[in-house]
């Protein structure tokens, strides 16, 4: 009985674990991929089915022939050998023995001969049509054969004896490859794009924002905490309202603002009104709230003044909060798109944001996935790394946003 | 407390901040005059103004009668009027000066400092290395002074770095013209009749007592955010409310007041029967005004419904198809998740750090990647498809056939791949929500079911589901809100020209009134796009607080 | 304690007034390694009072689509730069296709931040005129001794010429809104390997030889969509441009004779509407499925004919490793191949503070040599008429086949055209999504041609 459940139990962790590691694979695929893809050769990515690990084609000199040449899988006889394609696009027919029509064979036209000579070529009565006749060499021999077809194909030689070649057709072939990877994708997007700056732009954003909005939001909530003065509760009412205000209201009026001051397309638009929000003052209010009076009190009557109050008691008894806030602002500035596409020009790469150059560089290369999943892990890997690092505020910011409410 | 001596200085000090405020007044009052006959200023500038010099000379008049009576009232309007006008000539002169607009070339030379900023980073570290002596405390300051030292060497070298020298030349050569001398004046002087009401001697003078002071500091700290809030949120609130009634266009400066007009074009809709089904609308509908929209069967009747503004109510009915189907594909596999990870089986953390993965990313990342994942011919979910239907046909000897599914450009699945992607970047933020919920959920509760011996289904039904009803609600009612204001995901992931493509199958409310207001510029009609958004997430909103008030959530 | 606490304040105080103050626009010795920020706006809004000369400083821009034409026009600016005394040139690269050019441009007239002069295409001209937000350069023109509207083609002059109160077009109309950077036309580059291993005849043989009609080209797309799930005949990108062509070639076009209306649901138009649907979603589906981006497959060896301009042609010379050409379009019922004509036109912004320094600019950036220089890169057809520069186009391969576009133009194409009676942005904003709808199978012929033009019309004044 007790191994029966213990048993049942044992399967039952078993199905939890998949269903987790399913899950787990499911959510972080698009990154691997996103990596993989960043480190891949352009032509690489076009290919089906699609492989995670990079490759590219391996090339060989051969003698007789000029540069490196590339080298695809040729079946010679019952094996399959790598030979390198020296020529491609030579114009090849589909030949047909009339006597067995369903076996056919693609040879070079240059490789065939008019049967009985090209002045009087023989002919054949073949699908109750009059067809042509060639002599076509097929393993030494040489065929009478009708034509069916035309088509093209390359000329494959064995890079160790090149007299020995081979044609067959170039797209079907399986190209010889090694795994490889590469690094340049990183260099040059961040060339082509300009990331290097775009980078560096938000990081400085992002920091102003969140200094800002932190000493905003410790400043506003300490006063709407502990202070109190006329209209604090109505103020805070409206705070507190305002919070699900969706910003695309406000997109139209805030751009003429910034038009009218003359922050339109400067770095400034992205950083100043994003300092002062509803919703940071409202978490630290409600930190606050819960660090007992006694503590503070004590140190008014020994004479500090309220900064000093705020510098030395509450700031280091919510440093969790302030962490939280910290990440939350950090993702939110990080990761805004809207308004930076609203207010900064695409002309103006000097004061691109990451998001923005990432939105652009997906119409510039297009063709080169590449190059745009080296864009992309550019702008992830920076959050990914900070929240492995402080993990646990990034979940804090989350649970705090709702939970606690 | 007595009545407090005022000793001579502290009397000078008052009678200057009288004198200070008449003169005030008077400046105030008089510079109206000029105002109006000052060249180009658009009107509702010169208004702004006027009723800001207004209030100003008023309040100022007022200061200085109370001041005068020795009133503390006195010293608090006086205070506030000071400290604004403080405020104003110091941000002006910053900006006249071009600090704000400076941050662009701050963007420049920044990449420079960043290594400094890490050596200050080290100096924290080396500091904080310090609390692992917590048993002696010598070290332990050593240690912190040493980081403290090491921060703000790297610190200076920060500085030295982003060119602070430089910087602070330029700045000093901006002093030539009136402007900057102007306000760099005004600012200490507004800022040395703030310091003259602040002093403890003027407070005691004016018989301040503690819920003064503690007024005074509340509005003082509380006057950043505030003045920010109402600079930056409040005032385009309003703004976008006045905007969305008139025809305002950006590039053409033409702004009239239409009253209703842009909401009623909005919302227009008819409806008339038809003969039948196949009717052309031309025969049914003014198309002068409207533009079918879709046909409906009602008691075996067919209706057209034709509305004046076609794209709106496509895009309406796309935010809300795809509301319907994010949601519960984001919210559902989350509780699932977070009830599976809600054990004492090892490796829980684990899971839940990486299923929240996601949502740390960039939205326009994410989209460049699914992008990619969804691409007709050589993405991975095609592949996985017919994978999954080859093993099916080769292991049961069915004949399915591959759907070849092109995600993106087929307008019947371009939206649901925007639904995909969404929810997959969102289930991990929900998962920990919902993990959170459960957290707070007594053990005993699951404790006495497993005594009376519930089965684990049964206790996920009966238990967790009704005691995290507060939590289920909060999630739904955000990830409503969150998708009502879908954007960048069609923005990115749908790239089409114009946006919502193919054949606006994808196009949302927010991508309509990008269009409308920065591309067509008609940002009057624009705003009223906003407000009719707003009004929807505004229910939804208060839906949330009606049930958290009335509900057990705590 | 309290010492000690004002001390830090001071010091943080410090601390930010030098962050601030690094803020300060720069204007010490650029450091050397940074050639951007000598030239950054910074610098220039700090006007220098011992500044050696009064220069003026013109900004322009245009929209190109890659590094190496970003470079061109740089070079291009530079020289002229050079050449103009008492003008400093600015060059700014624009977004690419795909970002919003057009959109950005107003965005920034409306903050009154725009260049002095830049290129826009030739479709956006109306919207850009109507709206005031560009120069008519008539006056300057007429004070200019040897200038002609008659040195350009003609069709894209008649657009630019357009007199918005009369309607009166030609070099006396009493407009011009600018000069025209460039032709081009649409061509189908090939892949030549895939149309001989298909067994398909040469499509320029065919041309050579007068055959290339819509059903010869039926014929090669549908040879070499035979060859395999994952190879397609036919590929176009889902914009105006591919689709009006088949209208075009049918006898239809966008709007009725005088442009006054929309011609969507004419005879013609239909008749090319529907051939093209064959090719996506017909029996027989040739095509790359439409709004999938047609490009990536071509570069990847799997579209035999794909229909693009010139500008396309340095990035298939860049990433086509297979054999390739070009052919001019097939002709279709009405007899001819209904190319477009695309142009662009530089323009001077309506703001701008030197009218007559932009006026020169233009009148450089639309010489035969700037032209010539910006045509090497193998983007553009230069837009004056001349054998020289026709002769110097066909020089610039691959493709071998230049003539192709050269014969696109000759072909009576129509030109890219600004709607005047109407606005083009709110047009196409209710054709594209329902030409996609159509192309995809989504609604029929006759759904279409029932309801197109009662909406269409709408965007006509």
């Amino acid at each position: 009985m007790r191994s029966k459940y213990r048993f049942l139990t044992l399967l039952g962790n078993l199905a939890t674990y998949a269903i987790l590691i399913g899950f787990a694979y499911i959510m972080l695929f698009p990154f691997i991929f996103m990596f993989s893809t960043s480190f891949k050769y352009q032509k690489d990515t076009f290919r089906y089915p699609p492989r995670l690990l990079p490759r590219e084609q391996v090339t060989t000199v051969v003698a007789g022939y000029e540069g490196e040449k590339p080298l695809y899988y040729v079946s010679v006889g019952d094996e399959k050998k790598p030979y390198a394609l020296v020529e491609t696009n030579i114009k090849a027919g589909v030949y047909a023995d009339p006597n067995r029509p369903e076996i056919t064979y693609t040879v070079p036209i240059s490789k065939v001969q008019p049967s009985g000579g090209a002045e009087n070529q023989k002919s054949i009565i073949f699908n109750g049509k009059e067809e042509a006749l060639w002599d076509v060499p097929i393993d030494g021999k040489t065929i009478p054969m009708v034509l069916t077809n035309q088509t093209a194909v390359g000329r494959f030689v064995d890079p160790e004896e090149p007299s020995r070649e081979a044609f067959q057709n170039v797209r079907l072939s399986e190209p010889v490859e090694k795994l490889t990877i590469r690094p340049q994708n990183y260099k040059e997007v961040t060339e082509l794009q300009g990331l290097d700056r775009s980078l560096s732009n938000t990081a400085l954003v992002t920091i102003l924002v969140m200094v800002g909005q932190l000493v905003t939001s410790v400043l506003g909530g300490y006063a709407l905490a502990r202070l109190r003065f006329p209209g604090r509760e109505q103020i805070f009412l409206i705070y507190l309202g305002t919070i699900m205000i969706p910003f695309v209201v406000l997109v139209t009026p805030l751009y003429q603002l910034m038009v009218f001051i003359g922050w339109v397309d400067k770095l400034a638009s992205l950083i100043i009104p994003w300092i002062f929000t509803a919703y940071g003052t409202f978490l630290m209010r409600q930190f606050f709230i819960t660090i007992p009076k006694e503590i503070e009190e004590a140190a008014l009557i020994d004479g500090a003044s309220r900064l000093q109050i705020l510098w030395t008691i509450f700031i280091p008894a919510s440093v969790p909060a302030l962490a939280t806030l910290a990440t939350f602002t950090f993702l939110y500035a990080w990761n805004s798109f809207f308004w930076p596409l609203v207010i900064i020009n695409t002309g103006n790469r000097a004061n691109h944001v990451l998001t923005l150059a990432l939105s652009i560089l997906r119409g510039r290369a297009a063709d080169n996935a590449n190059l745009v999943m080296a864009g992309a892990a550019i702008a992830i890997l920076p959050p990914m790394i900070i929240y492995i690092l402080a993990q646990r505020f990034f979940v804090e910011s989350a649970t705090s946003s709702g939970v606690k409410g | 407390m007595a009545k407090p001596e005022i000793d001579n200085r502290t009397h000078f000090l008052l009678r200057l901040a009288f004198v200070w405020h008449i003169a005030l007044t008077i400046g105030l009052l008089g510079g109206i005059v000029p105002l109006w006959q000052a060249g180009k200023m658009a009107v509702w500038l010169r208004l702004l103004l006027t009723i800001v010099m207004l209030t100003g000379g008023l309040a100022s008049t007022l200061a200085a009668i109370f001041i005068r009576r020795g009133e503390h009232r006195g010293r608090v309007i006086s205070l506030v009027i000071n400290y604004l006008g403080f405020l104003f000539c110091f941000l002006g002169t910053l900006h006249v000066l071009g600090v704000f607009l400076g941050i662009d070339a701050l963007a420049e030379t920044f990449p420079r400092g960043i290594p400094y900023l890490g050596g200050i980073f080290a100096g924290y570290l080396v500091s904080a290395f310090g609390d692992r002596y917590e048993n002696f405390p010598k070290r332990q300051q050593a240690f912190r002074r040493a980081g403290k030292i090491i921060m703000g060497i790297f610190g200076l070298l920060f500085l030295l770095a982003i060119r602070t020298l430089p910087g602070l030349l330029a700045l000093i050569k901006r002093y030539n013209s009136l402007p900057p001398y102007l306000l760099t004046a005004g600012a200490i002087l507004f800022g040395v009749m703030v310091w003259v009401l602040w002093r403890k001697d003027s407070a005691n003078a004016l018989k301040a007592n503690n819920a003064h002071e503690e007024m005074l500091n509340g509005l003082l700290f509380l006057s950043p955010n505030l003045l920010g809030f109402l600079l930056f949120f409040a005032a385009p609130l309003l703004l976008s409310f006045y905007f969305s009634f008139t025809n305002y266009d950006a590039t053409t400066k033409v702004s009239d007041w239409v009253g209703l007009k842009n909401y009623i074009s909005l919302l227009n809709l008819t409806i008339a029967p038809l003969s039948s089904p196949a009717q052309p609308a031309t025969e049914v509908l003014n198309t002068k005004i409207y533009d079918e929209l879709t046909r409906i069967t009602l008691f075996g009747r067919g209706f057209i419904i034709g509305a004046q503004d076609k794209l709106f109510w496509i895009a309406l009915r796309n935010t809300v198809v795809f509301c319907l189907l994010a949601v519960p594909l984001s919210v559902i596999p989350a509780l699932l998740l977070a009830n599976l990870l809600n054990s004492k089986l090892p490796g829980m953390k684990f899971f839940r750090a990486i299923y929240f993965l996601p949502s740390v990313a960039a939205v326009v990342g994410v989209a460049l990647i699914w992008q990619w994942l969804y691409n007709a011919a050589v993405g991975y979910i095609n592949y996985s498809i017919v994978s999954v239907i080859n093993f099916i046909n080769n292991i049961f000897g069915f004949a399915i056939a591959d759907p070849q599914i092109r995600w993106l450009s087929d307008t019947r699945t371009a939206l649901l791949a925007v639904v995909i992607m969404s929810a997959w970047q969102w289930i991990g933020f929900d998962t920990v929500l919902f993990l959170a919920g459960m957290q707070n959920i007594s053990k005993e509760i699951y404790e006495a079911a497993t005594v009376d011996g519930a089965s684990k289904w049964a206790q996920f039904t009966k238990i967790t589901i009704p005691l995290l009803a507060p939590t289920t609600f909060f999630v739904v009612t955000t990830a409503i809100i969150n998708a009502l204001q879908l954007f960048e995901q069609v923005y990115v992931l749908i790239n089409t020209e114009p946006p919502g493509g193919p054949a606006n199958s994808t196009i949302s409310l927010v991508l309509y009134l990008y269009v409308k207001g920065f591309q067509r510029f008609q940002q009057g009609y624009a705003s009223a796009v906003a407000w009719v958004l707003f009004v929807v997430i505004f229910s939804v909103t208060l839906l949330q607080y009606r049930r958290q008030r009335g509900g057990t959530y705590a | 304690m309290l010492r000690k606490s004002i001390w830090t304040a001071l010091s943080l105080l410090l601390a930010a007034t030098l962050l601030l103050t690094a803020c300060g626009p720069k204007e010490a010795p650029a450091p050397v390694e940074e050639p951007a920020a000598t030239e950054a706006p910074a610098a220039a809004t700090e006007a220098p009072a011992p500044a050696p000369a009064e220069e003026i400083t013109i900004r322009w821009r245009t929209r190109p689509d890659n590094q190496a034409e970003i470079d061109v026009y740089q070079k291009a600016s530079d020289a002229i730069d050079a050449k103009l005394e008492g003008i400093k040139l600015v060059y700014e690269p624009g977004g690419s296709e795909s970002s919003s050019y057009q959109d950005v441009l107003k965005t920034e007239i409306a903050a009154g931040t725009a260049p002095d002069v830049f290129w826009i295409p030739g479709t956006d001209i109306a919207d850009f005129a109507s709206r005031g937000l560009i120069l008519n350069l008539n006056d300057l023109a007429a004070a200019t001794e040897g200038f002609s509207v008659d040195d350009f083609y003609p069709a894209p002059m008649a657009h630019l010429t357009h007199n918005l109160e009369t309607g009166a077009e030609g070099a006396n109309s009493g407009a011009l809104w600018g000069l025209p950077r460039d032709v081009s036309t649409f061509v189908l580059y090939l892949n030549l390997d895939l149309i001989n291993e298909a067994g398909a005849p040469d499509p320029r043989q065919l041309a050579a030889e007068g055959k290339w009609d819509w059903e010869a080209f039926k014929d090669v797309a549908t040879k070499v969509r035979a060859l395999g799930p994952d190879v397609y005949g036919y590929g176009a990108n889902a914009w105006w441009g591919p689709y009006g062509v088949w209208m075009n070639a049918a006898g239809g076009g966008f709007y009725n004779a005088d442009r006054t209306a929309c011609g969507l649901d004419s005879e013609g138009s239909i008749a090319g509407l529907a051939f093209q649907r064959d090719l996506y979603v017909g029996d027989n589906p040739v095509a790359v499925p439409y709004g999938e981006d047609s490009e990536p497959p071509f570069m990847a060896g799997r579209v035999a004919m794909f229909q693009n301009g010139r500008w396309a042609t340095p990035g298939v010379r860049a990433n086509a490793n297979f054999n390739w050409d070009a052919v001019e379009l097939p002709k279709g019922p009405s007899g001819h191949m209904g190319n477009w004509l695309f142009w662009g036109a530089y323009v001077i912004n309506a703001n701008t503070q030197h009218p007559e320094e932009a006026w020169k600019l233009l009148q450089e950036l639309t010489t035969a040599e700037t032209q010539g220089m910006i045509s090497e890169l193998g983007t553009n057809i230069p837009s004056r008429v001349s054998d020289e520069a026709i002769n110097a186009f066909l020089t610039f391969t691959p493709p071998d086949n230049n003539q192709a576009f050269i014969n696109g133009l000759m072909d009576m194409p129509t030109a890219e055209g600004p709607l005047w009676a109407g606005s083009w942005p709110e047009f196409v904003a209710v054709m594209d999504p329902a030409i996609a709808s159509l192309m995809t199978g989504k609604t029929t012929i006759d759904e279409f041609k029932a309801s197109i033009c009662a909406e269409a019309n709408k965007a006509f004044k």
